[in-house]
C-alpha cells in the first residue's frame, strides 16, 4: 500500500490510469485518506456530480493483513446528498483485496467525455479500463454474475446499481461479500451517484498471485492480534450478543425505552416491534435454513451477520441490519420480516442506502402517498426508484428532497441526510452527534472508544449536562480515528470496556508499521480528520446553522416519555472546541 | 397495564395450562418472553430483591443483565428502584452500539439519556402481592426463560393460540403432555376450547422431562 491509483475518466483519448506515490498523504489510510484528498483536491463549491469532484476508495491501515476485523473500505467524495464532505464505509472483500494489490486508494477523477459506461479490472499486472455498455442499468446482483462469468470466482467487486447510474442522491456503492454477493454497501451520502457521474459501473479486483501484507515485526503483530481477538471473543457484545442476533438485537431495547422512531418519528414505540426483533429474525433465519451467525469478510471474528431465506428456503438477502429493519420496519409501520428482507434485497440490488430509503418512504407515507404499514406499497415505491420513473426520481433523491416535493414538515434529516434509528429526543446525546457530525445525521459518527481510555480534552463528568457535548466530541474524534484504521467499528464495544483490547489494537498498528503510536496519537489523528472535514464544509458554505436538528424535535414531544430535544444551540456550537 | 386479575379469587378461575415438552422445544416459547408475560409476585421490593428472590437470578446472572428498564426507563441503581403492582420490567444483556452502551446501567454514557432515566419517586409503595409484567430480551431469554416458564406465567390466550397455529409437526411430536386445569387435553383442539376462549389470559407453565431438578 505505497501508491495511489489515479484514474482520470475524462482524459483525452479515454480514461487513463496511473499509479503515483503517496507523497503528502503518506501515513494516511481509510477515512483519513479519503477526507485528506477531498479536503485538499476537491473544490468545496464544485458540483458533486461534476468533473471537479473526486471519488476516493481507500482500504484501512491494516486491510490486506492477517489482522482480525481489518476489512472496512472507506469511500469519500463531496456528497450530492449533503453538499459537504462524505466518508461512507463498507465491509465485504474489496478492502482486503485492494490492499493486497498494493494500493492505498483508487481515485476516480474527471468525467467521461462520452456516454459510455466503464468497467475497471485491476490485478497484479495492472489496470484495464474498458467501455462495456452491456452493463447499463443492470442491478448489482446481475453485474456480479456477469463479472464472475468474465473474470472467475476469485474476484471482489465494487459496483453501482441503476440508482447510481441515474445519479440519485440515495445511491450506494456495493461491495461483494465472501459469497460474492453485493450485500455490503457504502450507503450514506449518495456516493453511488458520484461513481455513476464518473461513468464507472464496476471495479473488479483480483489479487491472485499477491501475498498478505507483511508486518515490520511479524512476531509482535501475531501476538497483538491474538490478544485483540481474545478481547473480542470474551466481551459479551462482540463475543455473544452480536454473533447470536446481529445488530437487530437493538430493536427490543430501543422500543422498550421509547427511543425507537415509529411512523416517521411520530412516536417512540412500535406495538409490533417484537415481530421484527433480532431475536425473532434469528429464529426465523435458522428455521428456514439460513444462518444467524456469519461474517461479512474474511478475518471477521464477531460474525454479526447472517443469511435470510424466503418462505421456500431460498436465499433472499443477507441478514438485514438493525438500521434497515427499523427504517423499512417500524419507521414505516411495517411488521413483516419477509417484506423488510425483500426491501433490503431491492435496496442492495438497485444500489440504494437502506436508511435513506426507509426514511424517504416514511416521509412519503406521511405525505399520504401510501399508507403506513402497507408493505406491498413500500416495495412498489422502491421498484419505482429502480425503474427511474418520475416518482422514483423524487424518492431516489432522499428524504429531504421527497419532503420538499410533497410538502411534508416532519422530515428527519440533518444536512440533508436521513436520521438513523435512534430518536434524539429520548437519547439526547446521540442527537448532539447527529446535529454536529460533518457527515450529516449519522449514528456511526460518534461511536467508538471510551473517553476514559482516550481522555480527549481531559476527564468528563458525564452527569453534568455539558457532559453530553463533551462526550459527543470525544466519541466523534475516536470514531474518525477508528474509521481510518479500516477496522470494523463494532470492535468499539470491546475497546470501550477493555483497555487491554484497545492496547492490543495499538500494538497491532505499531508492530505492523514500526510505529510508537499511543492513545494520544490516536486522538490527534481523529482531531486532524475532523478538522479537515469541518474545514471543507466551512469552505462549502456550511455554518453553525447546519449543525442543528430539525425544529420538530424541539417542539413535538415524543411518546411514551413525552420528551423533546433540549440541548441548547450554544452547547452544540461547542462540540468542536478543542 | 392490563393485569389478569386484581384479586386472588379471580386469578384462581383463569385457565391453567401445564405443558411438558422435549427440551429442544422450550426455546420456542421464548418469543412470549420478549413480548412480555405477567407474573403474580411480591411487590413493594427493590429490583435487586425482585430479581434475586422472585426470579431466582444468581449474582452472576444479574451481572449479565446490563440494561434494566422499569416502566420503559433505564435503571442505574437496582436497589433504589421499586417494583410496584402493575410495573413493567424489561431485562437485557449487553447491547451493541453507542446507544446500547448508553442504556447500560451506570454506564459512562448514561448522561446521553438523562431525560428518560428512571428516578424513584417518594410515593410510598406498600409491600404485598401484585402483578408485574416482565420482558426478557436476547441472551437472557435462554438464561432466565426456562425457569420462568417452568414456574408459570400469564400469557394472552389469543397469543398462545396464534403461537400454536404456527407450529410445525415436529412441535406436536415433541409435545409430551398437556394438562388444562389438571385434565389431559389435545393441544390442537385448544383454540376451540370454551374454557380458554372465554378468558383473555391463561396461566401457562412449560417444563421438560430432561430438566435437572
Amino acid at each position: 500500500m505505497d501508491k495511489i491509483l489515479r484514474i482520470d475518466m475524462g482524459a483525452d483519448g479515454g480514461p487513463k490510469a496511473s499509479a503515483v506515490p503517496m507523497a503528502q498523504y503518506a501515513g494516511f489510510a481509510g477515512r483519513a485518506l479519503t477526507s485528506a484528498i477531498v479536503s485538499q483536491e476537491v473544490p468545496p463549491l464544485c458540483h458533486p456530480l461534476g468533473a471537479e469532484n473526486k471519488l476516493i476508495i481507500a482500504p484501512g491501515m491494516l486491510s490486506g493483513t492477517t489482522g482480525a476485523m481489518s476489512g472496512r473500505l472507506s469511500i469519500g467524495c463531496k456528497s450530492p446528498l449533503t453538499g459537504g464532505i462524505k466518508e461512507a464505509n463498507a465491509g465485504g472483500q474489496p478492502s482486503q483485496v485492494l490492499a493486497r494489490l498494493g494500493y492505498s486508494a483508487i481515485v476516480l477523477e474527471g468525467k467521461p467525455k462520452d456516454n459510455n459506461l466503464y468497467k475497471i479490472f485491476i490485478n497484479k499486472d495492472g489496470v484495464i479500463i474498458a467501455a462495456d455498455n452491456s452493463l447499463k442499468m443492470l442491478p448489482n446482483y446481475d453485474i456480479v454474475e456477469k463479472m464472475k462469468a468474465e473474470y472467475g470466482n476469485k474476484i471482489a467487486c465494487i459496483s453501482i446499481g441503476p440508482a447510481g447510474e441515474m445519479k440519485m442522491s440515495a445511491a450506494s456503492i456495493a461491495c461483494t461479500d465472501m459469497e460474492m454477493r453485493p450485500t455490503r454497501h457504502a450507503g450514506r451520502g449518495g456516493v453511488g451517484a458520484v461513481m455513476g457521474s464518473k461513468g464507472v459501473k464496476v471495479i473488479v479486483l483480483d489479487d491472485t498471485g499477491m501475498q498478505m501484507r507483511p508486518p515490520k515485526d511479524p512476531e509482535k503483530f501475531r501476538e497483538a492480534n491474538k490478544t485483540f481477538v481474545e478481547g473480542l471473543r470474551k466481551h459479551p457484545v462482540t463475543g455473544q450478543g452480536l454473533p447470536a442476533y446481529g445488530t437487530n438485537v437493538l430493536t427490543n431495547i430501543l422500543n422498550e425505552v421509547g427511543g425507537y422512531p415509529t411512523y416517521n418519528f411520530k412516536q417512540g414505540r412500535f406495538d409490533s416491534a417484537s415481530k421484527i426483533s433480532g431475536e425473532t429474525q434469528a429464529e426465523l433465519e435458522v428455521k428456514r435454513g439460513g444462518v444467524a451467525t456469519h461474517g461479512c469478510h474474511r478475518g471477521c471474528v464477531i460474525q454479526c451477520s447472517g443469511t435470510y431465506h424466503d418462505k421456500d428456503g431460498h436465499y433472499l438477502t443477507k441478514q438485514p441490519e438493525y438500521e434497515t429493519v427499523w427504517a423499512h420496519g417500524g419507521n414505516c409501520g411495517i411488521c413483516d420480516l419477509d417484506a423488510i428482507a425483500m426491501l433490503d434485497f431491492l435496496d442492495d440490488n438497485y444500489g440504494l442506502d437502506t436508511i435513506e430509503m426507509g426514511a424517504t418512504i416514511g416521509v412519503a407515507m406521511e405525505a399520504g402517498l401510501v399508507k403506513f404499514g402497507d408493505a406491498e406499497a413500500a416495495i412498489n415505491l422502491v421498484h419505482e426508484v429502480g425503474k427511474g420513473t418520475h416518482l422514483g426520481r423524487i424518492l431516489g433523491n432522499g428524504a429531504a428532497f421527497t419532503g420538499k416535493a410533497f410538502g411534508v414538515e416532519r422530515v428527519p434529516v440533518v444536512k440533508g441526510q436521513a436520521m438513523p434509528a435512534y430518536d434524539p429526543r429520548a437519547v439526547q446525546g446521540v442527537g448532539v452527534t447527529y446535529a454536529t457530525s460533518p457527515m450529516g445525521a449519522d449514528h456511526t459518527a460518534g461511536y467508538a472508544v471510551a473517553q476514559n481510555v482516550l481522555k480527549v480534552g481531559g476527564d468528563v463528568n458525564p452527569l453534568k449536562p455539558e457532559g453530553q457535548v463533551e462526550l459527543s466530541r470525544n466519541l466523534q474524534i475516536a470514531t474518525a480515528a477508528i474509521d481510518s484504521t479500516g477496522m470494523c467499528l463494532f470492535i468499539a464495544f470491546a475497546i470501550l470496556d477493555q483497555p487491554e483490547t484497545f492496547q492490543a489494537l495499538l500494538d497491532m498498528l505499531n508492530a505492523f508499521y514500526g510505529l510508537n503510536l499511543t492513545a494520544d496519537g490516536v486522538t490527534e489523528l481523529g482531531k486532524k480528520v475532523l478538522s479537515m472535514e469541518r474545514d471543507f464544509n466551512a469552505r462549502a458554505g456550511f455554518t453553525a446553522q447546519q449543525d442543528r436538528l430539525p425544529r420538530f424535535f424541539q417542539t413535538e414531544p415524543v411518546a411514551p416519555h413525552n420528551v423533546t430535544f433540549d440541548v441548547k444551540d450554544e452547547d452544540l456550537d461547542k462540540v468542536f472546541n478543542w | 397495564m392490563d393485569c389478569p386479575d386484581k384479586t386472588n379469587s379471580h386469578a384462581n378461575t383463569l385457565p391453567r395450562l401445564d405443558l411438558t415438552v422435549e427440551n429442544s422445544l422450550v426455546p420456542r416459547f421464548f418469543l412470549f418472553l420478549q413480548e412480555g408475560v405477567m407474573l403474580r409476585t411480591r411487590v413493594g421490593c427493590s429490583v435487586q430483591v425482585f430479581l434475586t428472590e422472585e426470579i431466582g437470578a444468581s449474582q452472576d446472572t444479574i451481572d449479565k443483565i446490563q440494561s434494566i428498564f422499569l416502566d420503559g426507563r433505564p435503571v442505574d441503581d437496582l436497589s433504589a428502584a421499586t417494583i410496584r403492582d402493575g410495573s413493567v420490567l424489561a431485562l437485557s444483556a449487553a447491547m451493541p452500539g453507542l446507544v446500547g452502551a448508553t442504556l447500560r446501567r451506570g454506564g459512562a454514557y448514561s448522561s446521553f439519556r438523562n431525560g428518560i432515566t428512571y428516578h424513584e419517586d417518594s410515593a410510598h409503595c406498600a409491600s404485598g402481592e401484585g402483578f408485574v409484567q416482565i420482558k426478557l430480551f436476547n441472551l437472557l431469554m435462554a438464561e432466565l426463560g426456562p425457569g420462568l416458564l417452568k414456574k408459570g406465567v400469564y400469557v394472552r390466550s389469543s397469543a398462545l393460540m396464534t403461537f400454536l397455529s404456527e407450529q410445525t409437526p415436529d412441535f406436536w411430536q415433541g409435545c409430551l403432555r398437556a394438562l388444562l386445569d389438571g385434565c389431559a387435553v389435545g393441544l390442537q383442539a385448544l383454540p376451540g376450547n370454551a374454557r380458554v376462549c372465554c378468558h383473555d389470559r391463561l396461566f401457562l407453565s412449560v417444563s421438560s422431562p430432561d430438566e435437572k431438578p
